[in-house]
């Protein structure tokens, strides 16, 4: 415990911020998610965070809400050091997060949810009428008055189930407010609402922090703007006269990066066509592979670039439009379908989706390869193609009867790269190959996709770092909101991948 | 050097050495309590009873470290030996009866698949709805009585002995166990349904057909639950509805004292057989023991409660270690 009785009889400076994070570092396996990073919240500010996926932001509200411990670091609240272990710890110190995923009980009330936890009682019981009266008190000083604290959360739209998070964290006493993507499942009038709330709630005193990939609401809306870049802070300054150009520049302008295979690949025929493809979450998408290429799908996280690769893999099912491989149209789409010509995938998340955890190595490299149906001696046949493509891949690993869960991430990812090149495909997809590996891992994957890529493979490559992007691909497709935006050369910049990917491309000018 | 101690860390978290340590402990316990259990007969004896259990739990080891369960066994087993046993004592020759014990256990095994596979219903509850069909299709066949009169050679499978030593019983316990055991560890079925059990939708991102797969099992649970009952009904010599009431659960209880993680994903058929060893070997020593029987629910709800706490206790080690040997350490510095 802090000893609190020095502070008590000495008033605060007037500037002092309410939280002050001093130095925080956070690393993850083979990633240093925050490096040395230092931010200021200012008393009655809002303060927005950006920066690319991955560049620090969500882990630093997961660190301030208790939900990972920093490395090193310190945290002040007004001057006083504070620790934070648990996420109620954070709900005491007046921290309230209000996050992508709403946290709402949705078949609870409008009062319950708001009081959830700390109840108004009547002796051992719930006072109804009580929470009913300090939730509509509340709704109404936000400005959704309209909303009956009596209803069930669930009937309501996400705006006002956000309104009742942001009356929840008031009536926890809440001085600072973070907000992450608040406005992603907004339309216009909502968004605009969500302004007017956050600006009452800067006006009597709380602080908010907002979390955006929208550039023009940050420009809108920030007193204050912090620009997150591989975990570091680019750039912490007052919005005076801030335009778009300068925060993509803070966001991507960076060291020079790892050495990229040079791009010398000439691309050979159509491998892939997908013509005017929907499914549920992406529309109207045209695009096509050709052997010895990498066609980069860029875009920011949840635009649909995982859900393009799922569509071309039979992983969700076709709305609308038609695929053709080697110029022959498919029929139904399913995964199987999707093998049999030779498609193969990497999938997004290694762990839920690509690992076998507690098998070896071997059968890891082999499951795919094994459902095609071989014939006899097929176990030392597998064995021999795992020991080939353990040797080939460089996957450093005791043997093939090592369990792949004990494997380092870069290694469990060239796994499911052997997985696929096992099925020797023509068309290889990879979503977010290096994902959570660590630098030197990086740099062999990079070399094996141009490998891949010159062998005559035709690859489409989902990834959230824009310089692996650049520096691999051959174009660039872009995407926002479900649909294809652009397309981009090879030696496009940064700038203008971001610009696209965010619907500013008239910015360009000033970046 | 590091791989020694990974050998000697696999061998403390490896849940067969702890359940054959439980065994021994029953055996040194129950040598001591009564003087008839450590013979030749009394051995013959256990085994011959473990041998329904061995036979079906095999088939529901498989399913179990596919993420699956199958509660339904106890139910099967009562119906299929009813029909064999109402057939054979209507003049069908005996081997038709026993097709029919087998293609009862085949179709109630389709139907936890329809259920589950095909509607969508948890294994939980769609063999759980099953469990209580099956007991009321076996009164209604039987009329709520136990079929007697049945042919001579009936009682031949369950009571006969192979070359005058091996109880057939046990024989077929035996032939069921390596077959499933060969299944799992030799054919890329096995392969598919550790796949499966350890990570259902990476498998079938991979190609896995995991519709079929589960389909095939639910399939083989069946399908051994007749063969079980072809073995018991010869054994016990009647057709009663009543037979294999909590039989589900000493399948279950084997299966886990066996180390099949109930999060699916591992799991051997060795393991099982010991399982089922302690269970017989539970309620047979305690019989001797002259202990009251109602006793024997006791003792086998502790083993399987301590079972599960002994699979949590042994995971949470081996991913400790696992997570030691890995080549990088997570462990979070905490704030100062």
């Amino acid at each position: 415990m802090t000893d609190t009785s020095s502070t008590l009889g000495v008033p605060p400076a007037a500037p002092e911020p309410v939280i002050s994070i001093t130095g925080v570092s956070k690393r993850f396996p083979g990633v240093q998610a925050l490096d040395d990073v230092s931010v200021d919240i200012g008393v009655g500010e809002i303060h927005c965070w950006i920066g690319e996926n991955g560049a620090g932001k969500s882990t630093l509200i997961k660190v301030l809400a208790g939900i990972f411990a920093a490395d090193s670091g310190t945290v002040t609240m007004e001057g006083r050091p504070v620790a934070i272990r648990t996420p109620n710890d954070a709900l005491r110190l007046g921290m309230a997060f209000i996050l992508q995923e709403l946290t709402v009980v949705e078949s609870l009330s409008v009062a319950e949810n708001i009081t959830l936890g700390h109840e108004a009682r009547r002796g051992p019981l719930f006072d109804a009428p009580a929470a009913r009266e300090r939730a509509a008190k509340l709704m109404e000083s936000i400005g959704f008055g309209h909303v009956d604290a009596a209803a069930r959360v669930g009937s309501l739209s996400k705006a006002e189930q956000q309104g009742v998070m942001i009356a929840r964290a008031l009536s926890l006493d809440a001085r600072v407010i973070f907000m992450d993507e608040a406005t992603a499942a907004l339309d216009e009038a909502e968004v605009r609402r969500l302004f007017d709330v956050i600006h009452r709630l800067t006006a009597t005193g709380h602080s908010v922090v907002f979390v955006s990939h929208r550039l023009e609401e940050v420009l809108e809306l920030a007193d204050h703007v912090t620009v997150f870049k591989d975990g570091r802070v680019a750039a912490s300054v007052r919005n005076h006269d801030l335009t778009a150009g300068d925060l993509i520049h803070w966001m991507v302008g960076r060291e020079i990066g790892q050495a990229f295979p040079p791009k010398t690949r000439t691309p050979g025929d159509v491998v892939l066509e997908a013509r005017a493809i929907s499914t549920a979450s992406i529309e109207d998408v045209s695009l096509h592979a050709r052997r010895g290429e990498v066609v980069g799908l860029g875009g920011l996280v949840g635009s649909g670039r995982s859900e393009v690769l799922r569509a071309l893999y039979g992983l969700d099912a076709l709305q609308k439009g038609e695929i053709l491989i080697g110029g022959r149209q498919v029929a139904a789409s399913s995964i199987r379908r999707a093998m049999r010509s030779r498609i193969a995938l990497v999938p997004e998340d290694r762990r839920s989706q690509g690992i076998i955890p507690k098998r070896p190595v071997e059968e890891n490299i082999t499951i795919s390869w094994t459902q095609q149906g071989q014939g006899r001696g097929w176990r030392s046949v597998s064995r021999r193609l795992a020991l080939r493509l353990i040797e080939e891949l460089g996957i450093r690993t005791r043997g093939p009867r090592q369990s792949v869960a004990t494997l380092s991430g870069g290694n469990q990812q060239k796994v499911l790269v052997g997985r696929c090149l096992a099925l020797e495909p023509g068309l290889l997809l990879l979503d977010e190959p290096t994902r959570g590996v660590d630098v030197g891992a990086k740099s062999e994957i990079y070399q094996l996709i141009d490998g891949l890529a010159r062998r005559g493979m035709a690859v489409i490559l989902v990834t959230s770092e824009l310089p692996e992007l650049l520096g691999l691909a051959d174009r660039i497709l872009v995407m926002r909101e479900g649909r294809l935006v652009g397309e981009l050369p090879g030696d496009a910049r940064e700038e203008e991948v971001i610009a696209v990917a965010m619907g500013h491309r008239e910015s360009l000018g000033a970046a | 050097m590091a791989s020694v101690r990974t050998f000697v860390a696999r061998q403390r978290g490896n849940p067969a050495i702890a359940t054959l340590m439980v065994l021994a402990i029953l055996v040194v316990v129950f040598s001591l309590t009564s003087s008839r259990f450590l013979t030749w007969d009394n051995f013959l004896n256990v085994t011959r009873s473990s041998s329904t259990v061995v036979i079906v739990a095999s088939a529901v080891t498989l399913v179990m470290i596919a993420r699956g369960l199958d509660l339904s066994v106890g139910s099967v087993l009562a119906v299929s030996v009813v029909v064999s046993a109402k057939l054979a004592s209507t003049g069908t020759p005996l081997p038709l009866a026993y097709l029919a014990a087998l293609a009862t256990g085949l179709g109630f095994g389709l139907l936890n698949a329809g259920f589950i596979v095909g509607l969508r219903v948890s294994p939980i509850i769609a063999t759980l709805g099953t469990l209580n069909i099956a007991r009321g299709a076996a009164f209604l066949i039987t009329s709520s009585a136990i079929l007697v009169g049945l042919p001579s050679n009936w009682a031949d499978l369950g009571t006969g002995y192979m070359f005058g030593v091996v109880p057939y019983p046990i024989v077929v316990a035996a032939v069921v166990a390596v077959f499933f055991s060969l299944l799992l560890n030799y054919t890329v079925f096995g392969r598919n349904v550790y796949a499966v059990g350890g990570n259902e939708e990476a498998a079938r991102i991979a190609g896995v057909n995991v519709p079929r797969m589960y389909v095939a099992l639910y399939a083989m649970s069946g399908l051994s639950t007749g063969i079980a009952a072809i073995v018991l009904g010869s054994r016990l010599g009647s057709g009663d509805p009543n037979i294999g009431v909590g039989f589900e659960f000493d399948c279950i209880v084997a299966v886990i004292l066996g180390g099949t993680s109930l999060a699916g994903g591992e799991g051997r058929i060795s393991g099982t057989v010991l399982g089922a060893l302690i269970v017989a070997v539970l309620s047979n020593g305690l019989n001797l023991a002259g202990v009251e029987p109602f006793w024997q629910y006791v003792a086998k709800g502790v083993a399987l409660v301590v079972a599960v706490v002994i699979d949590r206790l042994t995971r949470l080690e081996r991913e400790s270690t696992e997570a030691r040997i890995g080549a990088v350490g997570s462990a979070e510095a905490p704030v100062e």
